[in-house]
């Protein structure tokens, strides 16, 4: 069983991830910003973060820079509905460690978040 | 109508998921990546709907109107101001100082730019809610805001509510401003709902895959 942090702001996104990552034998919290999402991390060191992109204030991309910042070695999989390549290419070069697409998929999830605790990138 | 938290949450993650499918169709189009903001999203009264529009759009605009039909049926518009009209018409086509003036090839341009933007969004509607969507041809007006409002009043039977969605599109650096107006009647509308409720209950129960 792993920890995860579930950051996004909507309701609806968090409660799926939830329910996906915990038939998945995961224990969840969730953060409905970003800057809630580092302090989150600071505390608890989550195992992964499961990370939105599109966020008012700051966004998912900004995130995940400012997470490694904090630890060089965070495991982030990003969760968003942006099909752009060019936005999968920026946020693997920052260092995520996964990338899934919005709506989300239990078993694309899974697979994803399992590939980020083994280190694979996916 | 007024949604409860849990509808405008949910249907504010519907919009997202489609918007985004419609940042990609128009990233692919323009060869540029597409910034977007997080999506506004509100339901007004038809009389109610141009103050609400000047949060995103002044002026002149120019509107492609979508009619679909089928179990939901309505209006869509995508309304963008001049200036953004220009700039993602000058992106299209290369130009190296779009003017405000816009000419029949440039109309042609945004027309299809609407219709293909119209459509991504539209489309994920359906697959997602599984509702069977049947469009129009779409038509393109440059206007002012105030006679695109007033032709919405006219020759209507029954009351309607406008479900407007604003965003903001950075290409480029170039902002285009514009924002989605679906006008549906309450009926289709409480479809809408009824439909984007059922959609997050599978969701978050995990029956289906909310696809």
């Amino acid at each position: 069983m792993a920890t995860i942090l579930v950051v996004d702001d909507s309701n609806l996104s968090r409660k799926t991830s939830r329910r996906m990552l915990e038939a998945g034998g995961h224990r969840v919290r969730d953060v409905a910003d970003g800057m809630s999402a580092l302090e989150q991390y600071a505390l608890d060191r989550p195992d992964v973060v499961l990370l939105d992109v599109t966020m008012a204030d700051l966004n998912g991309l900004e995130v995940l820079r400012q997470l490694r910042e904090i630890d060089p070695a965070a495991r982030v999989v990003m969760a968003t509905a942006d099909v752009q390549s060019s936005t999968r290419e920026m946020a693997l070069a920052a260092g995520a460690a996964g990338y899934v697409t919005k709506p989300l998929n239990d078993a694309a999830l899974l697979a994803a978040v399992g590939a980020a605790l083994k280190g694979i990138a996916s | 109508m007024i949604l409860n938290a849990d509808q405008r949450d949910a249907v504010a993650e519907l919009v997202n998921i489609a918007f985004s499918r419609t940042a990609a169709a128009l990233s692919d189009l323009t060869g540029n990546r597409v910034e977007l903001s997080v999506p506004d999203v509100a339901t007004y009264a038809i009389s109610d709907l141009e103050p609400a529009l000047h949060k995103f759009v002044h002026g002149d605009v120019a509107t492609v109107h979508q009619i679909f039909g089928g179990p939901v049926s309505g209006d869509a518009f995508l309304v963008l101001d001049i200036d953004g009209a220009t700039k993602l018409v000058g992106l299209l086509t290369d130009a190296d100082a779009p003017t405000r003036q816009m000419g029949a090839s440039d109309r042609e341009v945004l027309a299809e730019v609407g219709n293909i933007l119209l459509n991504a969004c539209l489309g994920v509607f359906g697959d997602l809610l599984h509702v069977r969507l049947t469009f129009a041809v779409p038509r393109l007006e440059v206007e002012s805001l105030s006679s695109m409002i007033a032709s919405l009043l006219v020759e209507r039977q029954e009351v309607r509510h406008a479900l407007l969605v604003g965003t903001r599109f950075v290409i480029r650096a170039s902002d285009v401003t514009g924002c989605l107006v679906l006008v549906l009647g309450v009926t289709s509308l409480e479809k809408f709902i009824a439909a984007v409720e059922t959609w997050a209950e599978r969701s978050v129960t995990g029956t289906g895959d909310g696809r």
